[in-house]
């Protein structure tokens, strides 16, 4: 365990170094990755504003759903997801090849070379929304937190499991950053109230394609509207990130190439 | 002129052609497209229980607002400010500034060959989706001046594009700004949410910027009805606003691209 906390330091400091070459361009990624994550709670706010809402949640309520959402991304991408970008970049090159040759598990390399400390900046709108919404609401309970504790490990789990799926798929359809396309069209429908969507759709949510598990239940844990029977979604979040797991091995398998 | 004419057409060809070999890539428009809209249907109808219409729409049109901006968005689409400042960090572009076309004209010419592949793997199919799966209206009030403004909005996003591309002359990596500019681009074009959801005073300064010539105005023509910041202009006067507009934006970007080649030196590659 300590190596591998080694190995991310190691991975981590070379990153920022490297990113420090190009400062205004890695500052202005940064402020451009807060910009970015701000523009859905932005829309939410106009359609407050308008006198309108989400039948149900409170603007608060609602905007602490996307804080929730812009905190798991600011642990998740900096950490598990940059592997799509280096398996989409590394399998195009024919590059890949070396991660395979180092003394470690290929699925925690591409993992290494995808560690992106630009990422980090999520945190920071996702911390910001999510501070700004609490602010607007009773305070939750001690076991309201326990709740969101354990869901926002299965949150990033989920998000763990995207990455997963989405890498491997890169092993077979090379090249292809429309990824990141079907990731954001597919998640976006955990930005908002489950409640918007009709039953049979928040179930497909909450245990087939768990988008519903990155924001929506954490958030709704937080207000003290989930009770213990969000474990199912816990466990549909390990199965989904178990899912993940064994279809990216899979994927590896099939990879070929001429050397690099 | 006959010369100039018969190289767009091979450039574009070219880029057809190219592109085609990557259809999959394009292809995925297919999934995502709808899944987007779904997400709006579901936001917007359960934001429209218990009002019949916000800032000026009803249910039925802000549903239309989106699939038409959708669906003209595919026939716009544009990357020339990637691909030009990708040339210029590599080196590239000197080829093309040897070459005896301005280069502003070739990339307009591969766009054109882009957007035809795009007509046939992104419109078409998503424009039958959206007809015939979510029943959005999407037939234009008034046909004529809608190709118009579709036609001129092709011709602005291209342009504003390329004058961000352009900033890659100053710059040494602009792959931020580039970012940072295309976000509020897509903000101030509608792309996201009708302009009138916003507050008056940025309604007042988006009026007389050129980015709502990109989204906003296209699909208020389709809809054929024109309303920002307390203006309602009629479709035949929007559209020729629309032109000038256009115009302006042609004139600023040729006066970059000047500046922008007495800037450059290349080495070779």
């Amino acid at each position: 365990m300590k190596g591998v906390f080694a190995c991310i330091a190691s991975v981590l400091r070379t990153k920022v170094a490297e990113q420090m070459a190009y400062r205004s361009h890695f500052f202005l990624s940064v402020i451009l990755l807060v910009a970015g994550d701000l523009l859905v709670p932005m829309i939410t706010l106009l359609v407050y504003r308008s006198g309108a809402s989400f039948p149900g949640w409170s603007l608060h309520e609602a905007l602490l759903i996307q804080g929730v959402f812009g905190l798991a991304k600011g642990i998740a991408f900096p950490i598990f997801f940059g592997m799509v970008g280096s398996t989409l970049s590394l399998v195009r090159e024919g590059t890949f090849d070396l991660l395979l040759l180092k003394p470690r598990p290929a699925l925690f390399m591409t993992m290494l070379n995808g560690l992106d400390p630009e990422d980090f900046g999520r945190l920071l709108s996702g911390g910001v929304l999510f501070g700004y919404a609490l602010s607007g609401l009773p305070a939750p309970k001690f076991n309201g937190w326990i709740q969101f504790a354990g869901l926002f490990l299965a949150s990033l789990a989920v998000l763990c499991a995207f990455s997963l799926l989405l890498s491997g798929l890169l092993f077979r359809w090379v090249g292809s950053s429309r990824v990141y396309d079907i990731f954001d069209s597919v998640t976006s429908f955990g930005m908002y109230p489950g409640t918007i969507y009709a039953k049979s759709f928040q179930q497909l949510m909450t245990y087939v394609i768990p988008v519903g598990i990155i924001a929506f239940v954490p958030a709704s844990a937080l207000l003290g509207r989930a009770g213990w029977e969000t474990a199912g979604a816990g466990a549909a979040a390990a199965l989904f990130l178990i899912a993940g797991i064994v279809y990216w091995h899979r994927m590896l398998r099939g990879y070929t190439s001429a050397g690099g | 002129m006959i010369r100039v004419i018969g190289s767009i057409q091979a450039i574009g060809f070219a880029t057809y052609k190219e592109w085609a070999a990557y259809r999959s890539h394009m292809a995925v428009s297919l999934l995502v497209g709808p899944v987007y809209f779904l997400v709006q249907f579901f936001i917007w109808r359960a934001v429209f229980e218990g009002t019949d219409t916000l800032n000026g729409f009803t249910l039925e049109q802000m549903l239309s607002y989106f699939g038409i901006a959708a669906v003209i968005n595919y026939l716009t689409f544009d990357f020339a400010d990637w691909n030009l400042q990708m040339l210029v960090r590599t080196g590239k572009f000197i080829t093309f500034a040897l070459r005896p076309m301005p280069h502003w004209l070739f990339a307009l010419a591969q766009k054109l060959g882009h957007r035809s592949l795009g007509f046939m793997i992104e419109f078409v199919p998503i424009f039958l989706i959206f007809l015939f799966v979510f029943g959005v209206k999407l037939w234009p009030a008034a046909p004529m001046w809608a190709v118009i403004s579709i036609a001129l909005s092709f011709l602005m996003n291209f342009m504003v594009n390329y004058c961000v591309g352009l900033t890659a002359f100053w710059l040494v990596r602009a792959e931020g700004v580039r970012r940072v500019f295309l976000l509020l681009k897509d903000i101030s074009a509608g792309l996201f949410v009708p302009l009138t959801f916003f507050p008056e005073w940025t309604q007042k300064v988006l009026f007389f910027l050129p980015f709502q010539f990109i989204t906003y105005v296209p699909t208020r023509v389709f809809i054929g009805e024109y309303e920002l910041a307390g203006y309602s202009i009629g479709i035949p006067a929007l559209v020729a606003l629309q032109v000038g507009a256009t115009a302006l934006m042609a004139v600023l970007m040729l006066l970059l691209y000047h500046a922008a080649m007495r800037r450059f030196t290349g080495v070779g590659v």
